[in-house]
């Protein structure tokens, strides 16, 4: 499988995903929206050593995960693209920080290594509630909420035209670029002698295409306006699910929970 | 160079939010103006194209890495700076979306770095300058036009991956979550990227030019009434000129990459599927539960030691990790574990039933 | 309802690509329009649709002369099926590729939807409305391409090369959907087995300008004319000779 076979299975993996039928998937998805968006600015919040106030949001994907039925595996499978460079970014803490912030038996762990473990866990945790997001709300019906925000309908109809040509595209690709390996058995990747051919006919045919698309739209009597599938209405539930969302990030943030839970313990 | 959510504080998230907004209202407003409606196809069919486009490994000869085209040059060149933005916007968000590629939080950053730079600065004053300037007229009027469009995208990519680079960093480090000194981060973060601008400035270039080559009013601000001069030779030539370039670079490059068989990708922090491996490790590691679960071992041990000799640095007093801290994630942790059992349960029972 | 009238066209001076083109279609027809590759079948229907505007004559359809001001008119009469479906499904679901050309023309949503609805019940692909158009097959994203157009009511259907790359069974299914539209058909192609069983009246295009026009069970038995024009007999009339 080429880069370009693997992305066209990641869309079909969201699609079928985000068409699933658990409660969650039917959450309105201006809701789901503001909720995740809540949930992150939440997490961004804690701060560099606030490790245990952080760790207690793991609940929030946790649930959702089990409500939707959505695997954990193929999230992991996202997480190694942004992930390194928050590692990159995160492993010179230790080695800049050494205050020992907490000692543990005769192990005392850093702020350096507190603060690159908060930031991991930041990422994953941010990374995990727009993967959730995603993969419990089609993207025709997240632009159609972004659209009731307000988001001007230029940008919005660009990103779904987009999205319609973005398989199209990508699946061009993926058969030239296998027919390219089939000639060039032992090539890593497109020989400098073709570097500009290659992507160049294709984009040469593109234009060709998008000036049919055009034509295809006139015929049809457009004049400047999409009509998409009207959104489904939010309801009560799905205001509840913000709201009580919203009320447990912050209860969370301003209540070390972890803390609470171990002090009933220890001490 | 996808920033992920964790780089960010929500302050300068927000921020960048408001600026890359700015930019993208400004861009649909002028578009607006313009009134070409065949051109939002054109742009979703050419972001689609980018896309895609971005997937293909360019063998960098004389080093066994492989590069990856620059896609806001490409779009500047093609549509024009404002409708370039937004295509890159466009893509921008559906990687974010859909691949999980910088964060939902950092996308109004990611747009500023990587959009903003390669189609406005890269537009309005590298692309247009140099195309519509004199440069190499004593080349003739067809290698003149070709050697501008290849100056043109290489300094056109480096400068906007520095540029890019380099808000990265001060992002990052306003954003407090990094205790890597300014310069060091810089001194880190420049190099690489310049190494990386221009290998995607030769592969825009060769994209570029044979654009140009056949169908070259395409391209913005390209003088296209001079006739065709023999195409066949003048592809050779630019293949001549791209070849010497590239052995230059290429040989500097492998300097570069020759501490790791894939230095760009490396370079290019875990682009490539080779790093996927141990990227995957390191992920359980810090993957919630597993950690909790390393602290769980650290409070068993601990307890087993019967001394809880723990204590707060002095002053600071923002400090939330303690010993409870740590017990309470546990406990945390249990109770994610038991909610995953639990829905495994009745996912089964429903199944089941 | 259809007519061309001493048309001419070029792309480049010197270098026409119709010449002195007239024919008419009536009301109720069904044309098959042959010819081999670069014969100018798909510019005929390009200034049919007024994408292109011929360098001399003039096109009428309906006795309205097609040009800048009468567009809207004209396109809305002619439903146009491309040859590659994903360049005629722009829009996320084939719901929304189906009502975007009624709610264009001004259909209330409620109106819009019946008639999707009808169009759907009629082809029997109820089970397609809400699919996403990236997520059906070759097949069946014909077969929806098809119901857009229906979907606009058009008057007359033109079709450019409605039976390529479909395997037979969905080729079958095309052709039988063609042959129950009550709608004038002009429909180019090379699979003249096709054309055999959907046309009536077929028009051999070569060189620019018309070779035959007549019965398609004439014109498609000729095998000389045929092989004159860079053309075979169609298989069920060729036996195995």
């Amino acid at each position: 499988m080429n880069k370009m076979e693997k992305a066209l299975h990641e869309l079909a993996e969201m699609d079928e995903l985000a068409a699933g039928t658990s409660p969650i998937h039917g959450l309105c998805a201006p809701a789901k929206l503001l909720t995740t968006i809540a949930y992150i600015a939440v997490v961004l919040s804690f701060g560099k050593y606030q490790l245990s106030g952080l760790i207690v949001m793991v609940l929030y994907p946790v649930l959702l995960f089990q409500i939707s039925g959505v695997s954990v595996g193929s999230f992991f499978y996202k997480l190694r693209i942004v992930l390194p460079l928050v590692m990159a970014v995160g492993l010179f803490n230790p080695i800049f920080d050494r205050r020992i912030l907490i000692q543990i038996g005769t192990v005392g762990v850093s702020g350096g290594v507190i603060s690159m473990l908060t930031l991991m866990i930041k990422g994953v945790f941010c990374l995990m509630a727009s993967y959730l997001l995603m993969a419990t709300t089609p993207i025709d019906v997240l632009c159609a909420a972004l659209r009731k925000f307000h988001l001007p309908a230029t940008l919005v109809t660009l990103l779904l035209l987009t999205y319609r040509y973005i398989g199209v595209m990508t699946e061009e690709l993926a058969v030239m670029t296998e027919a390219y390996a089939l000639r060039a058995p032992g090539q890593k990747g497109i020989h400098v002698s073709a570097w500009g051919s290659f992507l160049g006919q294709l984009l040469l045919r593109s234009m060709d295409r998008a000036e049919e698309l055009y034509n295809s739209m006139l015929l049809r009597g457009y004049h400047q306006h999409f009509h998409y599938a009207p959104v489904k209405k939010c309801t009560g539930k799905d205001a509840a699910f913000f709201l009580g969302c919203t009320a447990c990030f912050l209860l969370l943030r301003f209540v070390d929970l972890a803390q609470l839970l171990g002090s009933l313990f220890v001490r | 160079m996808h920033m992920a959510d964790a780089l960010l504080a929500p302050a300068v998230a927000a921020t960048m939010y408001v600026a890359s907004g700015t930019a993208a209202g400004i861009s649909i407003h002028k578009l607006k103006k313009e009134d070409d409606p065949a051109k939002l196809p054109t742009m979703a069919v050419t972001a689609a194209l980018v896309f895609a486009g971005q997937m293909i490994n360019y063998t960098i000869p004389g080093t066994g890495s492989s590069g990856h085209m620059c896609g806001g040059m490409l779009l500047s060149a093609l549509l024009g700076p404002q409708a370039g933005f937004l295509s890159m916007v466009v893509i921008l968000t559906i990687q974010c979306l859909l691949f999980g590629d910088g964060g939902l939080m950092a996308l109004g950053a990611n747009i500023w770095n990587m959009a903003f730079y390669g189609c406005f600065v890269g537009y309005y004053l590298i692309w247009r300058p140099i195309m519509q300037g004199k440069l190499f007229a004593g080349m003739g009027a067809k290698a003149g036009q070709r050697a501008r469009i290849i100056l043109a995208s290489i300094l056109g990519c480096v400068i906007t991956l520095q540029l890019g680079a380099f808000s990265v960093v001060i992002e990052t480090s306003l954003s407090g979550i990094t205790e890597l000194p300014f310069g060091a981060f810089l001194a880190l973060m420049q190099p690489i990227h310049l190494a990386i601008g221009l290998v995607e400035g030769l592969i825009t270039a060769a994209v570029l030019v044979f654009v140009y080559e056949s169908r070259p009013e395409l391209l913005r601000d390209v003088d296209t009434s001079d006739k065709a001069v023999s195409a066949k030779r003048s592809l050779k030539a630019t293949i001549a000129i791209l070849a010497v370039v590239v052995l230059v670079v290429g040989g500097g490059l492998s300097l570069l990459a020759s501490g790791n068989p894939d230095g760009l990708e490396w370079a290019l922090f875990g682009n490539a599927e080779e790093g996927y491996s141990e990227n995957m490790g390191l992920d359980e590691e810090s993957f919630g539960v597993s950690s909790a679960a390393a602290d769980t071992a650290g409070a068993i041990q601990e307890k087993t030691a019967l001394l809880p000799d723990y204590a707060f640095p002095e002053s600071e007093s923002a400090v939330g990790t303690s010993f409870s801290g740590v017990v309470g994630s546990a406990l945390v942790a249990g109770v994610a574990v038991l909610i995953c059992l639990a829905g495994g349960f009745f996912r089964k029972k429903k199944a089941g039933a | 309802m259809i007519e061309f009238k001493h048309v001419d066209f070029s792309y480049e001076k010197d270098r026409p690509v119709l010449r002195d083109l007239s024919f008419r279609i009536e009301k109720g027809e069904s044309v098959g329009l042959i010819g081999a590759n670069g014969a100018g079948k798909s510019t005929v229907m390009k200034l049919l649709l007024g994408l292109l505007s011929p360098t001399s004559g003039e096109i009428l359809v309906d006795g309205v002369r097609v040009e800048k001001k009468t567009l809207p008119e004209i396109r809305r009469k002619l439903g146009f099926v491309l040859q590659n479906s994903d360049n005629q499904m722009f829009m996320p679901t084939v719901y929304e590729d189906m009502i975007f050309a009624p709610l264009n023309y001004g259909l209330s949503r409620e109106a819009a939807e019946q008639r999707v609805d009808a169009v759907l019940q009629k082809l029997g692909l109820q089970e397609l409305k809400h699919r996403h158009n990236h997520r059906i097959s070759g097949g069946e994203k014909r077969m929806a391409a098809i119901a857009t157009i229906l979907a606009m009511e058009p008057e007359a259907v033109l079709m450019d090369e409605p039976s390529s790359a479909l395997d037979p069974y969905n080729r079958r299914l095309v052709i039988n959907t063609i042959r129950e539209l009550k709608q004038t058909k002009l429909i180019t192609s090379h699979d003249l087995d096709m054309i055999l069983d959907t046309c009536e009246r077929v028009i051999l295009l070569s060189g620019g300008s018309i070779a035959a026009d007549g019965p398609a069970e004439v014109i498609l038995r000729d095998r000389a004319l045929l092989e004159a024009h860079r053309m075979e007999l169609p298989f069920c009339l060729a036996g195995r000779a």
